[in-house]
């Protein structure tokens, strides 16, 4: 593998992140209806469908960003597919060229947390995504070889997930159930250690 | 027990919805890619373009309120979820205007993260549009913050004065003071007695015993009330009712407002006009002016049995736009 991510390289991890979100939908289903309405594994499955599906196409590498978020904040799921568009929406903020090199990459997630926090107020330790995407994307930081970026990236990311076992729900309608949301891995958290994991090994 | 309702597939419960009221009232609405709902006869580009976005399975809100002298739009989301941002942005697109727009969001958390990504995309495209919260839920008291205060029906006599504001001819900026000092002086509190089904899946929404009711409850009786009490008479929860309302917005003796009791959908309009009765006279007897009401179904939850009612505050010139002339299908003044 070169050391520079190109859009197809890109629309490849977004594939197999689809083919990895597949194969884990029940367990997905099962960890959300633990908390919440046991439909985020299917709003994941659409989220990350639409995405492959927008990712597809001769558009340039930023062009590619944008159109798979809007074809994600389209998706109409809840809150799920306005929020994980935003996060590729803001990460075509960054890119202006075809391939890029680690710190690029770097930079190209942290532009897609920046979107993303413009509409969610989540932090670390408030029981969802944020708990695998923030800590995956800090873990980019300083990476020169892009195959470890993403190697890293997917560690933090399942480390914050099973890290939410313990966190008590802040947002969304898992809300409502407070303390009673402890022992339950977040759904949307595991989701975002399966995108990452499937965007390291693609 | 078992839902009874007259549907087809569940899926197609919003497309089908739409279809039919835009075949109903052909004259006035139209409906457009989908899921936008636009004046049959649009009016002149010249003017401020107002636009709103909610959930289907509330009708007549929101969609019933698009037609002359009223909205210009609504953007309809499926059963009880928001419009996506890139669908609001496409009703902003057909409405661009060198006017601009003003995009009238009611305060629930889907509506609100698709509305303001709706407003940045739009700002992305050099679209002129500029947005109003409603927030004039006082279940949780008026010093909760905002995030806690849901958008009910008081949406609609604000885009009555929003929309008539426009139609007059009004900046953007002068649709927006006017809604907004609106805005700040309505109040409305749900009461619940029995919760709806959801439509798609026929499950109850939330529970309250037969010999319960909740007041402060929101659009869909998800919660957030003053907790389940016994039923009390239609003249005990008005007379609770108002006077929270009134207490609320500080309406004195003396001052002019509007009052609405707006059905939720299995409360009969025989009730609803004995509760209205009542809260009528306890303004009256406070000196409150009832300058201008209504006593129908506006903004409905399916079969939800209970009502909200709505106190705004109203000065002669607010009143003018609430009584100005409109012909949208469930507002009609001539």
């Amino acid at each position: 593998m070169s050391n520079s991510l190109t859009k197809s390289d890109f629309a490849a991890k977004i594939s197999a992140a689809k083919k990895k979100i597949e194969e884990n939908l029940e367990e997905l289903n099962k960890l959300d209806a633990a908390t919440g309405d046991g439909d985020h594994g299917t709003s994941i499955k659409r989220v990350i469908e639409a995405a492959d599906t927008a990712a597809q196409g001769d558009a340039s590498f930023k062009d590619m960003l944008t159109n798979v978020g809007m074809a994600v904040m389209s998706v109409g799921v809840g809150s799920a597919g306005p929020l994980i568009g935003s996060f590729f929406m803001g990460m075509g903020d960054a890119v202006d060229s075809e391939e890029l090199d680690a710190a690029q990459v770097a930079a190209m997630f942290h532009a897609g947390v920046a979107g993303l926090q413009k509409y969610s107020k989540a932090q670390i330790g408030d029981k969802t995504m944020m708990d695998a995407i923030l800590p995956a994307v800090e873990a980019m930081d300083g990476k020169v070889d892009i195959p470890v970026l993403f190697s890293a990236a997917a560690e933090a990311a399942a480390s914050g997930a099973e890290a939410t076992r313990q966190m008590t729900a802040k947002f969304g309608r898992a809300r409502n159930l407070g303390e009673r949301t402890k022992g339950h891995m977040d759904a949307g958290a595991r989701s975002f250690s399966l995108i990452f994991a499937a965007f390291a090994e693609a | 027990m078992v839902m009874k309702k007259f549907l087809n597939d569940p899926n197609d419960l919003t497309p089908e919805l739409l279809e039919g009221y835009c075949l109903a009232y052909p004259d006035k609405v139209k409906l457009v890619n989908d899921k936008i709902v636009m004046r049959a006869n649009p009016k002149d580009e010249s003017k401020v373009a107002v636009v709103t976005l909610g959930g289907a399975g509330h009708e007549p809100a929101l969609s019933g309120y698009v037609g002359d002298g009223l909205l210009d739009a609504s953007v309809v989301g499926d059963i009880f979820a928001a419009p996506p941002g890139p669908k609001v942005l496409e009703a902003l697109k057909l409405l661009n205007r060198d006017a601009g727009i003003l995009l009238i969001i009611l305060n629930h958390q889907g509506d609100v993260l698709n509305g303001n990504m709706a407003l940045d995309l739009a700002e992305r495209e050099g679209i002129k549009v500029k947005s109003i919260l409603t927030h004039e839920d006082i279940a949780p008291g008026t010093a909760a913050p905002i995030e806690d205060r849901r958008g009910l029906g008081g949406c609609i006599p604000l885009a009555k004065i929003a929309g008539a504001a426009a139609d007059a001819g009004k900046s953007l900026d002068e649709v927006l003071e006017i809604a907004e000092r609106f805005n700040n002086q309505m109040a409305t509190l749900a009461v619940t007695m029995k919760t709806a089904t959801a439509p798609q899946s026929g499950e109850y929404i939330s529970s309250l015993p037969d010999d319960m009711m909740e007041i402060g409850m929101g659009q869909h009786g998800e919660g957030g009330g003053t907790g389940p009490q016994k039923i009390m008479t239609a003249d005990e929860t008005a007379e609770t009712m108002v006077k929270k309302l009134a207490a609320a917005i500080d309406v004195k003796s003396g001052d002019q407002a509007m009052l609405i009791v707006n059905g939720s959908g299995a409360t009969t309009l025989m009730e609803m006009f004995i509760v209205f009765r009542k809260a009528y006279k306890v303004l009256e007897e406070m000196g409150v002016k009832v300058a201008i009401s209504r006593c129908e179904e506006m903004l409905t939850v399916q079969e939800a049995a209970g009502f909200q009612m709505f106190l705004g505050k109203v000065d002669d010139e607010l009143l003018g736009y609430l009584q100005a002339p409109s012909n949208a299908p469930y507002w009609v003044t001539q």
